[in-house]
């Protein structure tokens, strides 16, 4: 608490502690250039000392009227709320005299308010966005809780559309993010550590679990990675993904970064463990095995016999994404005694006036959907129709009549495209990419024994590799057939009584059996 | 004490490497093999043979139920000493080697068959060792989830062949016991080398989550190798007159060629490319024993270094020899004696001597 003492005392003491500090030499001057001084003027000589190029920091100096204290408040401009500075602690400050038997503290109409005495403390608070009030004649300065940095509207998530999700996202400020989950999961099992990485701009980490349901050894786990992290600043969750991940060279994403609220809750109660990042969109889910990519938020709004044959469709779709090129090099180039024959003879008669092996057409045309697909992420919306217009010429009619590709070439890669496409998730869609490039490579060069020893490769990497500790490949193998519930179908959401091995989670029971039996009353 | 903590697998993956192991080399052909040696009476050897099998697990369990924490090696140098051990060690290691050696030899010759007919045998060999790598390298943990993604993905083959029931000729079984038992017996060591791989117990038992299910996941691969074989060797002779099935080197295969789907042509091509699985699955386990032994014959901690040398070396050897199909008929049949002598009478004679062994030194102890 903020405390009034007479001012000679204040100078006495500090003098005093300055001749103590004199005698202790090097410890005394490095702790009397960290702690702040008793007089104005000097702190605010110190701060343009510590801040020396920064013309968005403002210092207004003013009296405070209830007590005719000499002050100074110190914040960033466009870091801090300018209305709340103005209204809720100058106008207080220098116009309010305040009620008579209130001697301590400022009546200021601002949240928490913290004292600090170092300038290592100030310099922090001042750059999450807190305006610092010096008095003269006090060895304390007071952190004032005004922060308001420029900030998105919160939107539907881009990435992750859906149809009967909640169609708020995630934004860029963390305790907006904590708040949208804690709106889900209103209870106090959700229990939230604080993590500070990066030494240049010391980003907040917040590790969100349920408190009964997660299992300490994988937060423990998390928790050690993360603390051990140096780097400068951690600017997105991607970043933190990658230097955290079991396997850093495997192409597949071992957490899931997802930027939809609901889907991070619904994690959650399953027993995983959220990763906020303050400044990010996108939250960071672990731990998650293969099958996790392949849900969608969707799957358990919509009815489950539906939403069981779309997620089998994206498993299907997977692996034509996967292997569909390579199968056409293969089967064109290797086995081609496995077409039927009256497909066969018109694949020829096509293929007959392509002066290209298949694996070269393969690429070009490959290489030119990534290219396109590449294009239209990045480009605004309105040139971005022209890819539209331009790709339907390259991957069709034209193309073909040139002679570059055959026909059967131009169906294989839309057909991958559009498989592709079904993907829920952004991560895995990317490295299904880098695998049908390396598969067709495979087929290019052994035929169908190379797509088999590329997917005996492939087996093998899934299976061994692990997200926090807990095996990537479950529910396959590891086999665990009770997780099958929510793996390649979805069963009814009755049937999902306990939570998924997988996620480890120390208390399994997720819901009774809610569903009426027998016949109405 | 437990050394292998670390690397314990479930029942169910138990099952499935032994599966794996057992259901690869001589599968494709067992069916001609059998006749030439007992005609159509020849799927009743395959039921005498799992008798049999089922009865040489038993007594392997028993020996290692001497020991649960160790493996073969481990046993023998506590009951017989270090040297021992290390012996059996290297011996075991050589065997598993050759069966390993033995599958995917034959892996090679029918992709060369069927798949690649043009492609030098030695780039083959060096293909299938990269999964062999990826995958041995990480230990028997992954080798057991690997074993339960193949067998999931190999279900569907024995399908296809319910395809070639239609023009099955059931008389072709009839009489039974054309010959008497003679010829049955007679084909006892040729079904052997389909059942032969159950020795894995001699490293697995340690590994296995609880042990008290070794018997039951033994017997369960092995019915269920014993039912696929009884399968395709039924479907077989009913479908093959019994002076062609003789004819055919892989019978298993050459079926195939009949069934004709409108959407995929030669389905043969289709299923041997499958099958490779199957193999990989056989042939990346016997290896990993393999070089498990040696490195624990030389106490070495890591198997990646002999895994390592023991690649580089299957791919050089190929480059200067690679067996023909004769030659790896006479492979196979020299791996049969020895797994006829490994599988089925070491562990008899093993638990005769340790038997007697606590018998006379209880004795001199007491």
């Amino acid at each position: 608490m903020v405390n009034l003492c007479k001012g000679d005392v204040m100078r006495f003491l500090d003098k005093f502690s300055r001749r103590k500090y004199s005698s202790a030499r090097e410890e005394g001057r490095q702790a009397d250039q960290d702690s702040i001084s008793t007089r104005l003027p000097q702190n605010i000589e110190q701060l343009h000392n510590l801040f020396p190029e920064a013309p968005d920091l403002i210092i207004r100096e003013f009296t405070i009227k209830k007590t005719g204290e000499l002050a100074a408040l110190a914040y960033f401009k466009g870091l801090s709320d300018k209305n709340a500075i103005n209204t809720s602690v100058l106008r207080p400050l220098q116009f309010e005299i305040g009620h008579d038997n209130q001697d301590e503290g400022f009546a200021l109409s601002v949240g928490p308010i913290q004292s600090l005495n170092t300038w290592s403390d100030i310099e922090a608070s001042i750059f999450s966005g807190e305006s610092i009030l010096f008095v003269d004649g006090r060895l304390e300065a007071y952190a004032l809780d005004t922060r308001g940095w420029p900030q998105r509207a919160i939107g539907e998530p881009q990435t992750e559309s859906s149809l009967r999700g909640a169609h708020q996202g995630f934004v860029e400020t963390g305790a907006q993010n904590i708040a949208m989950i804690r709106r889900y999961i209103s209870n106090r099992e959700l229990k939230i550590k604080e993590l500070k990485a990066g030494r240049r701009g010391a980003t907040k980490i917040s590790l969100l679990y349920p408190g009964d349901v997660a299992h300490p050894e994988v937060l423990k786990e998390l928790e050690d990675r993360i603390s051990q992290l140096d780097v400068d600043v951690i600017i997105n969750t991607g970043e933190l993904a990658e230097l955290i991940e079991d396997n850093p060279y495997s192409p597949f994403p071992q957490f899931i970064l997802t930027e939809r609220p609901d889907a991070a809750a619904s994690q959650l109660l399953q027993g995983r463990i959220v990763v906020i990042v303050d400044r990010s969109p996108s939250v960071l889910v672990a731990p998650a095995g293969f099958t996790a990519f392949f849900q969608s938020i969707d799957d358990y709004s919509t009815r489950w016999l539906i939403s069981s044959f779309i997620r089998l469709l994206r498993f299907l779709a997977f692996f034509i994404a996967i292997l569909l090129p390579g199968l056409y090099i293969a089967l064109i180039s290797f086995n081609y005694e496995l077409i039927p024959i009256k497909l066969f003879l018109t694949i020829g008669d096509f293929r007959g006036r392509v002066p290209f092996p298949p694996f070269v057409e393969a690429i070009i045309m490959e290489i030119t959907l990534e290219m396109m697909r590449e294009a239209g992420v990045r480009l605004p919306a309105p040139i971005g129709q022209t890819i539209g217009i331009v790709g339907g010429i390259v991957v069709g009619e034209a193309i073909v009549q040139a002679g570059v590709i055959n026909n059967i070439m131009v169906i294989v890669v839309a057909f991958t495209a559009i498989a592709s496409f079904i993907l829920p998730n952004y991560d895995m869609v990317a490295s299904v990419r880098i695998i049908r490039f390396l598969m067709m490579i495979a087929a290019s060069m052994f035929g169908i024994v190379g797509i088999v020893v590329g997917m005996m490769i492939l087996i093998g990497h899934i299976i061994s590799l692990e997200s926090l500790g807990t095996p990537y490949g479950s529910p396959i193998a590891p086999f665990r057939l009770s997780d099958w519930k929510d793996a390649f179908v979805r069963l009814p959401l009755w049937n999902m009584k306990t939570r998924p091995i997988s996620a480890r989670a120390i208390q399994s029971k997720r819901q009774g059996s809610s569903r009426p039996k027998g016949d109405g009353k | 004490m437990k050394k292998y903590e670390f690397n314990e697998i479930t029942l169910l993956q138990f099952i499935c490497i032994n599966l794996g192991i057992q259901v690869s080399v001589g599968a494709l052909s067992l069916p001609q093999r059998l006749a030439l040696k007992a005609s159509t009476d020849g799927w009743m050897a395959i039921i005498l043979m799992w008798a049999i099998t089922i009865a040489a697990s038993w007594i392997i369990i028993q020996i290692m139920k001497k020991y649960p924490d160790g493996t073969l090696p481990d046993l023998l140098s506590r009951y017989l000493g270090k040297w021992v051990g290390k012996a059996v060690a290297l011996a075991a290691a050589l065997y598993f080697l050759y069966y390993a050696y033995v599958v995917i030899v034959s892996t090679i010759l029918y992709t060369k068959q069927w798949l690649l007919p043009r492609t030098p045998g030695e780039i083959i060999m060096l293909l299938f060792l990269i999964p062999a790598y990826a995958i041995a390298s990480k230990g028997l943990r992954v080798i057991g989830r690997y074993a339960e993604v193949v067998i999931l993905l190999s279900g569907w083959m024995l399908v296809i062949y319910m395809e070639s029931f239609r023009d099955a000729y059931w008389l072709h079984l009839r009489p039974f016991f054309k010959e008497g038992w003679y010829p049955v017996i007679a084909a006892l060591p040729e079904a052997s080398l389909s059942f032969i791989g159950f020795a894995s117990l001699f490293i697995l038992y340690p590994f296995l989550q609880n042990k008290q299910q070794a018997f039951i996941g033994i017997t369960v691969s092995s019915t269920l190798s014993m039912l696929v074989y009884l399968f395709t060797t039924i479907i077989c002779f009913v479908y093959f007159s019994p002076d062609q099935i003789m004819q055919y080197n892989d019978p298993v295969v050459t079926i195939l060629k009949v069934i004709k789907f409108r959407f995929v042509d030669r389905i043969e091509v289709l299923f041997i490319s499958f099958y490779l699985f199957m193999f990989s699955l056989s042939w990346i386990t016997t290896i990993y024993f393999s070089v498990f032994c040696t490195s624990w014959a030389l106490g070495k901690q890591d198997h990646r270094g002999h895994l390592r040398i023991l690649l580089f070396g299957a791919v050089a050897g190929t480059y200067f020899f690679m067996p023909t199909e004769q030659q790896k008929n006479q492979l196979e049949d020299l791996l049969m004696q020895i797994g006829i002598g490994f599988e089925y009478a070491f562990p008899v004679c093993l638990l005769i001597y340790l038997w007697l062994h606590e018998r006379v030194l209880g004795r001199i102890k007491r």
